[in-house]
């Protein structure tokens, strides 16, 4: 099971499911990150951690561990 | 107070997602210019408006802070959204416009369709089509009317397009909603629950396949070019406004690159700051002429009497002796508009995250402290948008640190006494090291800080960092313009009020009670009895005598009661140290105010002693003091009111200012130490 965390730089992952028991699950959810859209991992922090994914038009940066709770299919 | 009458003027509130254009259609409806930026979350505190006169609408406008839905998830958020249903002086909207991003229909629906189902009246205004058009595609208005179940107007609030048809729409909808006064929105209808929000994300996105066609001359095959070269995996997507803005990604992978992004940040943010220094400096020497003018000219005409003193040494002197920083903060704040506006701050945020979250802090108090720099007032409100408390506070407690614009003109005063006046670039240096260090400072403080943050900061939350980054854009000049203008008005109601006033009292205490002195003339020239006499007269007057008490305090620290007077004054505002000091050395007339203090300071000395009162190492001291004494009491009052007790800001005073004093004790004794006089 591959996690938005886990993917390298410029590889794009299609979403399967939310982890709903991260406590920043609804706000990701919110933002746009629901399962069936495609994200793409377009920049990160020199530190690797946020991280940045192209979705629904705009880019959206994360920390790497609330990037864990979303699931790739 | 709440009106409840029926025929209240009629309110509309605006909401919407952060980068919605919701604030640059404020501005257009209201015609009054309210800050708008390219940073999430911007809008801290309401603004609101009348509706503009010319568009002949009497109806109330009301901004509000950039939320993602109705669920709060900070202070801000849940301030935007109790606000919404019942707003504390306004009560419930009449009407709601809700602005969506024509590009990110699918994300920014999410919260028109929360509203609509909430039970609110509701008006979609789609901005920023003119870049959706740009990649062939057009949102049609008719069907995603029909399927939202409200009216749905097109905007191009850049260039005001449509904002005919907008009003008119408005309109229609206040003359219906007249008679049956309020929509009746139900407070907590929105759920958290995934699968309900997971629900509407797909309602809302089966809305916006259906609303977004392409533009007439592009046919399917072009579509399919177009969406092949985009190398779109999903194939549910069918057009490539998916894709986020180019230019954008190329300039990220430059100013984001995993190498060197941390430099270019440093860089830029360097920039900033000396230019400020910079630019300025033409600009100070003509508010300092012209004030040196005022002065010596009303001195000429009123004559040497009380009167004439209290004009141009009092008044003219004291608020000049600031004005001349006014350039340094124009700047400052002009500076800070633009990098607002280009949508780097976003960025700068996401950069500092990790090495912020390390002391206990959040990517999201990189603006909070950046602002911090221009005023901590506005920093603190802004600290709003961090959504874990701990994290919250713990920004909101170093802001102080931050050196804000009023010290900027203690700063350049004091680092013009120890640097060469023909080598611009030494004091650039220096304040650019002053900068550098409150910096490392506050980080320190906040690493200490969080040590003990049980003891200090007891809840304990999820802490979060997910923020849009979003497209660069050029900043829109005339905006930034009349920000910085705004701003700057706002400075000078703020610190002027105060200024004038202090600068009357601090006169009036070292004028009076102005007796003749008695001493042996024989041997003295002209010039040497008047300075004998200015000196005589000062230490028999009344700041003096207060001056006394705090001597003990002075000492220690190789400073004088006159210096300690400026000290006690600057706590109402810092940079009335400046002008408490011109007033307390008599600096009079001359053409040049600021080299006149310098040349008093110089020759200044400590009681009857030949010993100079500033030398190098108290200079360096008052330095170190000002970077760490909290010395508003409009900060203190803030910080009571954002953290919600006398907690933090009382620990604040005794921490910073404790600080302040030690620390200078120990450079001063330090300095002296090693030999420097």
């Amino acid at each position: 099971m591959k996690k938005a965390s886990q993917l390298s730089f410029g590889e794009r992952g299609v979403i399967a499911d939310i982890d709903p028991s991260h406590p920043s699950s609804s706000r990701i959810i919110e933002i746009g990150f629901t399962p069936g859209q495609e994200i793409q991992l377009v920049n990160s922090s020199i530190f690797n951690d946020p991280i940045a994914f192209s979705i629904r038009g705009t880019l959206i940066a994360v920390r790497k561990n609330e990037a864990d709770c979303i699931i790739l299919s | 107070m709440k009106s409840t009458t029926v025929d209240r003027l009629p309110l509309v509130t605006l909401v919407g997602p952060p980068n919605s254009g919701k604030t640059t259609l404020f501005n257009l409806l209201s015609g009054k210019n309210y800050k708008t930026v390219n940073y999430p979350g911007s809008t801290v505190e309401y603004s609101t408006s009348k509706i503009h006169t010319k568009y002949k609408l009497n109806a109330l406008l009301l901004d509000s802070p950039g939320i993602v839905s109705l669920n709060p998830n900070s202070p801000d958020e849940e301030i935007s959204v109790n606000s919404l249903y019942d707003h504390p002086e306004y009560g419930s909207p009449t009407l709601i416009i809700t602005t969506v991003d024509a590009n990110q229909l699918s994300r920014h629906l999410l919260l028109s369709k929360q509203l609509i189902d909430a039970g609110f009246k509701v008006i979609v205004a789609v901005t920023m089509i003119d870049v959706l058009q740009k990649r062939g595609f057009k949102v049609n208005e008719v069907i995603l009317s029909k399927e939202l179940g409200c009216d749905v107007v097109s905007i191009d609030c850049r260039h005001g397009l449509g904002i005919e048809k907008f009003l008119k729409v408005l309109e229609l909808e206040l003359d219906t909603t007249k008679n049956n006064v309020n929509s009746n929105p139900v407070k907590n209808h929105a759920s958290r629950n995934k699968d309900d929000l997971l629900n509407i994300f797909k309602i809302v996105e089966s809305i916006e396949q259906k609303s977004i066609i392409p533009i007439d001359s592009l046919t399917q095959d072009q579509l399919n070019v177009i969406n092949s070269k985009l190398n779109i995996l999903n194939p549910k997507l069918k057009y490539g406004a998916k894709q986020p803005d180019e230019l954008t990604l190329k300039i990220d992978k430059i100013l984001l690159n995993r190498n060197w992004g941390l430099i270019y940040f440093f860089l830029i943010m360097s920039f900033v700051f000396t230019s400020i220094f910079w630019f300025a400096q033409p600009f100070m020497t003509m508010v300092d002429e012209f004030f040196g003018f005022l002065a010596s000219s009303s001195n000429q005409l009123l004559g040497d009497n009380w009167y004439g003193n209290l004009i141009s040494d009092g008044l003219i002197s004291g608020v000049g002796s600031v004005m001349v920083f006014l350039p340094q903060i124009l700047m400052l704040f002009l500076i800070l508009g633009l990098l607002e506006d280009t949508g780097y701050l976003a960025r700068g945020a996401m950069l500092i995250d990790k090495p912020l979250s390390k002391i206990g802090l959040n990517g999201r108090s990189f603006v909070p402290m950046l602002s911090g720099f221009a005023c901590a007032i506005p920093a603190m409100l802004a600290a709003r948008t961090i959504q874990n408390k701990r994290e919250r506070f713990l920004t909101i407690f170093i802001i102080p640190l931050m050196s804000c614009s009023a010290r900027l003109p203690v700063y350049v005063l004091l680092i013009a006494f120890l640097t060469p006046s023909d080598k611009a670039w030494i004091a650039g240096f220096a304040l650019a090291s002053i900068y550098i260090f409150s910096i490392l400072t506050s980080i320190l403080v906040a690493a200490i800080i969080n040590k003990f943050r049980k003891k200090i900061i007891k809840t304990e939350d999820n802490s979060s960092f997910i923020l849009e980054l979003p497209i660069y854009r050029l900043p829109k000049i005339s905006n930034v313009l009349r920000n910085t203008y705004d701003s700057a008005r706002q400075y000078i109601m703020r610190a002027g009020p105060i200024i004038f006033a202090l600068s009357i009292i601090i006169w009036a205490m070292t004028y009076f009670p102005n007796h003749t002195p008695e001493f042996n003339k024989t041997g003295l020239s002209q010039e040497q009895i008047f300075q004998i006499e200015k000196s005589e007269r000062l230490s028999g007057s009344y700041a003096a005598s207060m001056g006394k008490l705090i001597q003990p305090f002075m000492t220690p620290i190789g400073m004088d009661w006159r210096v300690g007077v400026s000290l006690i004054t600057a706590f109402a505002a810092r940079e009335v140290f400046v002008s408490s000091l011109a007033l307390i050395f008599k600096v009079t007339d001359e053409s040049n105010l600021q080299s006149s203090i310098l040349d008093a300071m110089r020759s200044a000395k400590i009681g009857d002693t030949d010993k100079q009162l500033f030398t190098p190492s108290t200079i360096i001291g008052l330095i170190v003091f000002f970077i760490f004494a909290l010395q508003c009491i409009s900060t203190v009052a803030v910080s009571k009111k954002e953290t919600g007790s006398w907690r933090i800001p009382i620990l604040q005073i005794i921490i910073f200012t404790s600080t302040a004093y030690i620390l200078t004790f120990l450079t001063v004794n330090g300095l002296r130490l090693f030999g420097m006089s």
